[in-house]
C-alpha cells in the first residue's frame, strides 16, 4: 500500500525474466484456464448455494508481484499479493499476535532455544505434495541458503532444523521468543518443496498451500487464480476466482473501479476524495507503515555528527503529513506506529523541529549555508523528496533530487548517501528494529554502523517471552536505544488506503495484511 | 523571405505567438511573480490575487512554475530541431556531391533511423548516458533527421541536374561556388518549412518526456511534468491541466503554422501566390482610389 512512498519495500532488485513459449501452448493454456474455471465453476456451484454468496475478486495492486518465490520476494509488502498462493507457518491475527496457520500448535523448551511446530494433518500442496514437517523444513534451509534469498538475514537466531512426521523442531542458536511472530506471511510462506527444486520456475509459477491456485501468471501484469479446495480453511474462503492486476497509473485507478475493471484496490492519499465521490467503499487498513530519510554516515557529509543533529532538527514532519496523506497519514518519529506495543513514548520528540537549533549546529560544525551539497537518489520523482529538499534549503543544506531508475543496486549496497525509504513493518517488532537499526539490516544505510547497546538491547528482548509481564518495556528499550541510529530520520506513517466496490464485504482488520478469510463477494 | 511571410495572415499570428514563448523561454524566469520552488502550506488552493493558476500539491506557485518551466521545454525543442539540421542537411546536400558510395551509406543510414521510435530510443538514451534533457534531445534530434537528409538531398538533386547548373560547371565554376550561389538558395525554403516543423515535433517531444518524468530532475518545473503531476489531483483541481496544455497546444499550433507560411511564400508557387496576392491588392487599391473620385 502506501504508494505517497512509491518505493514503499522493494527490498529485491526486480530482475524480469520472461519466458518465451511457443504460441501452441499459449492458447493451450489459456482453453486449459478457461476449462478448468467453467469446470471448477460448475464443481462448487452446489457448494457456493451453502458457503454463500461468492465471485471474482478483481484487485488492482500497485504491487504486482515482481518474483513469486517467497524467497526471493521478501517480506516487503509483495508478500500480501502472495499470500494469496502460500500459506504459512504461522499468521497474525487483529491485534498482531501470532495464531495457528499450517502449524496447528507450537511450543518452547524450557531454555527457549528450541520451539516445536505441529503441523496440520492431511493437507497438500496444490501439486499434490503433502504439507509435512520435511517440507516446512526444506522451505526454512531453502530461505537460508538460496543464493538470492531475501530473507536470510531474518533467520539469523536459527541454526538447524529437523523434522519428524510432522512435527518440526528449529533448534536456535540464541534464545529467541520472535521466532513463532517471525515465520509469518512475510517470512516463511511455504512452497512446495518439490517445486522449489526449480527455484527459477518457482518464481514464475507458484505452487504453495494458500486459499488460491495460480491458473495464469504473465510477468509484471496480471495472474489469475482460482480458489484452492485443499486450502486448511477453505471453508471460510468465499472468493472463487482472483484476477490480480498489476495497477496502471495511480489517476486511472478510481475510474477503473468505478467501471468494474477492478472490484479492489490500493490508493494514493490523493485519490481517496475521488473514490469517496465514486461512492466507492475507501477504508483504512490498520498497519506499521513508517517513512524515513536514510543517511549514510560512513560518507561525508553525514560522517560529521552535528550535520545528522542538523537533519534530526529540520525535518517537519507535519508538513509530511498535511502535503502528502490529505488526512489519512500521522506523523511519526519512530518506524512504529504510536498505538503499537513497540512505540516508546520516551523517545517521542526527542529531535523536535527545530530549524534555528539545526542552522545553530551546522554553523558550529563549521559550515555556511550552501556549504553542504549532498544528491539524495531515489527511485522515482515523488513529492517527499521533494519536501525533504525544501526543509533541508531551509537550514542551508543544498540537496540535488536524483531519480535513478536502477536505485535498489546501490540502496542496498550502500553507496548512497542520502536517500528516501517507507516500510510496511513487520510482525516482529524485533524483525523491524533489526531491519531498520541492525549492523547488517537491509534499511540500514550505514552499514556496517549501529548505534551503541543495540545489539543487547535486542538479544534481551528475544529472551523475553511475548507473553512475560516485562515485554512491553524491554522492547522499548529496544526501540530506544536503536533510534539513537544517526542512519534514519523517521518522518510520517503514510495510510494503507483501499478502495472497494461495496459488493465485497469488510476485510478482518489484520494489521498490515490483506486477509480474505470470511469475505464475501456479492453480485457480480 | 522573412517579410514575404509576414506578408501573410498566419505568418504574423505565428511569428507573434512564437515570440511571445521565445520571451517567456527567455524572461519568463525573471518574470515569475514568485519563486517556482517555494513551497507553501496552502496546497491544491484554486486560482486567486495571489496565484493567478493556483497552487500545486506542495503549495507552489503554478503560474510562476509554468513560466520557469518555458526555458526548458524551448530549449530542449530548439535541441532537437538544430541536431536534427545538423546531422540531416549537411550530408543529405553532400551526398549527391560525394559519390555513390557516400551516397548508398548515408540513405541507408537514414532509412535504419527512421525505423526507431525516438519516444522510447530517448528514453533508454537517458537510461544509459543518465538523465537529463540534452542527451535525450540530441538522440531524438538524430534520430528525427532523415527529415531533413532526404528534404535537403531531395532539392538539391533537382538543382544539380538543371541546366543552367551544368552551364555554370562547363564554364569552370568550382563545385564549392554551385553549391553556394545555386544550391543553398534551392535547398533552404524546404530546410526552413521542415525546421518550423520539426521544432513543433521538437515541443511534443520534449513535453512527452518531461510528463514521463524523463530528462528533467524534480524539481525543475517543466510544461510536460506540471500536465503529469496535475493528473494526480484531478478530482481537486480538474482545471489545471488547461494551462500547461493550453501552452503546448499553441506553440506547437504556431510552429506548424509557420511551416505553412514559409512553404506558402517559398519556390515558385510561392512567388505566383505573392504576386496575385499584390495584384489583387492594387486592384483593390485602384478600386478604392477611382470610388473615392467618383
Amino acid at each position: 500500500m502506501t504508494v505517497a512512498i512509491p518505493m514503499t519495500e522493494r527490498q529485491e532488485i526486480p530482475v524480469r525474466t520472461n519466458v518465451r513459449r511457443p504460441r501452441g501452448a499459449v492458447i493451450g493454456i489459456a482453453v486449459a484456464a478457461t476449462l478448468v474455471s467453467t469446470l471448477s465453476a460448475c464443481g462448487s456451484g452446489g457448494a457456493s448455494a451453502t458457503a454463500g454468496p461468492s465471485g471474482t475478486l478483481k484487485w488492482a495492486s500497485s504491487y504486482f508481484p515482481t518474483h513469486w518465490d517467497p524467497v526471493v520476494g521478501g517480506s516487503g509488502a509483495q508478500f500480501r499479493e502472495l499470500a494469496l498462493v502460500y500459506a504459512s507457518l504461522t499468521r497474525t491475527d487483529e491485534s498482531g499476535k501470532a495464531v495457528p496457520d499450517l502449524a496447528k500448535s507450537w511450543e518452547y523448551n524450557s531454555a527457549g532455544t528450541e520451539v516445536t511446530f505441529h503441523l496440520r494433518e492431511g493437507l497438500k500442496f496444490s501439486d499434490g505434495e503433502p504439507v509435512d514437517g520435511a517440507a516446512v523444513k526444506a522451505a526454512i534451509e531453502r530461505a537460508k541458503t538460496q543464493k538470492n534469498s531475501a530473507l536470510f538475514g531474518d533467520l539469523t537466531s536459527i541454526s538447524t532444523v529437523t523434522a519428524t512426521g510432522q512435527d518440526v523442531v528449529v533448534h536456535l542458536s540464541q534464545v529467541d521468543h520472535q521466532i513463532p511472530q517471525l515465520l509469518g506471511q512475510r517470512v516463511l510462506q511455504v512452497a512446495s518443496p518439490k517445486a522449489a527444486q526449480d527455484p527459477a520456475k518457482l518464481d514464475q509459477n507458484p505452487v504453495g498451500a494458500g486459499p488460491f491456485v495460480v491458473t495464469q501468471v504473465v510477468p509484471g501484469t496480471k495472474a489469475v487464480l482460482k480458489k484452492n479446495p485443499g486450502y486448511w480453511d477453505a471453508a471460510n474462503i468465499h472468493i472463487d476466482n482472483v484476477e490480480l492486476t498489476s495497477a496502471p497509473d495511480a489517476s486511472t485507478v478510481v475510474s477503473g473501479l468505478q467501471t468494474g475493471v477492478y472490484n479492489f484496490a490500493d490508493l494514493t492519499p490523493s485519490q481517496a476524495d475521488a473514490a469517496k465521490k465514486a461512492n466507492l467503499d475507501v477504508f483504512v487498513l490498520p498497519g506499521f507503515n513508517a517513512s524515513n530519510i536514510s543517511l549514510n554516515v560512513n560518507k561525508a557529509p553525514f560522517n560529521n555528527e552535528k550535520v545528522v543533529d542538523a537533519v534530526r532538527h529540520a525535518v517537519n514532519r507535519k508538513e509530511f503529513v498535511d502535503k502528502l496523506s490529505f488526512g489519512y497519514g500521522e506523523a511519526t518519529d519512530q518506524p512504529f506506529p504510536e498505538k503499537y506495543i513497540a512505540y516508546d513514548p520516551q523517545s517521542k520528540n526527542r529531535w523536535a523541529y527545530d530549524p534555528e537549533k539545526a542552522k545553530q549546529l551546522l554553523a558550529e560544525a563549521g559550515f555556511k549555508p550552501g556549504d553542504i551539497k549532498v544528491d539524495l537518489v531515489i527511485p522515482d520523482a515523488q513529492p517527499a523528496s521533494e519536501i525533504v529538499q525544501s526543509q533541508l534549503a531551509a537550514v542551508g543544506i543544498t540537496v540535488n533530487i536524483k531519480v535513478d531508475k536502477n536505485w535498489a543496486k546501490p540502496f542496498f549496497a550502500k553507496e548512497l548517501t542520502l536517500s528516501l525509504y517507507g516500510t510496511t513493518g513487520r510482525d516482529s517488532a524485533v524483525q523491524t528494529l533489526t531491519a531498520h537499526f541492525g549492523p547488517n539490516g537491509p534499511l540500514n544505510l550505514s552499514t556496517p554502523y549501529q548505534p551503541a547497546g543495540f545489539d543487547a538491547a535486542v538479544a534481551k528482548v528475544r529472551q523475553t517471552p511475548l507473553d512475560a509481564p516485562d515485554y512491553p518495556e524491554v522492547l522499548r528499550a529496544a526501540t530506544r536505544a536503536g533510534l539513537e541510529s544517526k542512519a534514519l530520520v523517521f518522518t510520517y506513517s503514510p495510510p494503507n488506503l483501499i478502495a472497494k466496490s461495496k459488493s465485497i464485504s469488510n476485510l478482518p482488520k489484520n494489521p498490515a495484511h490483506i486477509d480474505w478469510t470470511g469475505v464475501t463477494i456479492s453480485g457480480s | 523571405m522573412p517579410r514575404r511571410v509576414l506578408s501573410l495572415v498566419s505568418g504574423r499570428i505565428s511569428v507573434a505567438i512564437l515570440l511571445a514563448i521565445a520571451l517567456l523561454a527567455v524572461f519568463g524566469p525573471l518574470l515569475a511573480p514568485q519563486d517556482p520552488l517555494a513551497t507553501s502550506p496552502d496546497t491544491l488552493a484554486g486560482p486567486s490575487g495571489g496565484h493567478w493558476l493556483g497552487t500545486d500539491y506542495l503549495g507552489r506557485d503554478v503560474f510562476s512554475r509554468l513560466l520557469d518551466g518555458s526555458r526548458i521545454s524551448v530549449v530542449g525543442s530548439l535541441e532537437v530541431a538544430l541536431m536534427a539540421l545538423v546531422v540531416g542537411a549537411i550530408p543529405g546536400i553532400l551526398s549527391v556531391y560525394l559519390g555513390r558510395a557516400f551516397e548508398w551509406f548515408t540513405l541507408r543510414l537514414a532509412d535504419t533511423l527512421v525505423a526507431l521510435p525516438f519516444l522510447l530510443f530517448a528514453v533508454a538514451v537517458t537510461a544509459l548516458l543518465g538523465n537529463g534533457i540534452t542527451q535525450a534531445m540530441f538522440v531524438t534530434g538524430a534520430l528525427v533527421s532523415p527529415l531533413f537528409y532526404r528534404v535537403a538531398r531531395s532539392a538539391t538533386l533537382a538543382v544539380a541536374r538543371s541546366q543552367y547548373v551544368e552551364a555554370a560547371l562547363i564554364s569552370g565554376a568550382s563545385l564549392g561556388w554551385v553549391v553556394r550561389r545555386h544550391v543553398w538558395v534551392k535547398v533552404l525554403p524546404p530546410i526552413a518549412v521542415a525546421l518550423a516543423q520539426t521544432i513543433g515535433v521538437g515541443f511534443v517531444i520534449v513535453s512527452s518526456l518531461t510528463f514521463l518524468g524523463i530528462g528533467v530532475q524534480p524539481p525543475a518545473p517543466t510544461w510536460g511534468g506540471l500536465l503529469a503531476s496535475d493528473l494526480g489531483y484531478l478530482s481537486y483541481q480538474p482545471w489545471a491541466p488547461f494551462a500547461p496544455a493550453l501552452l503546448i497546444m499553441a506553440t506547437v499550433w504556431a510552429c506548424n503554422l509557420l511551416a505553412d507560411a514559409i512553404r506558402d511564400v517559398s519556390g515558385e508557387a510561392g512567388r505566383a501566390l505573392a504576386n496575385t496576392r499584390r495584384a489583387a491588392a492594387n486592384q483593390k487599391a485602384n478600386q478604392t482610389a477611382a470610388g473615392g473620385r467618383a
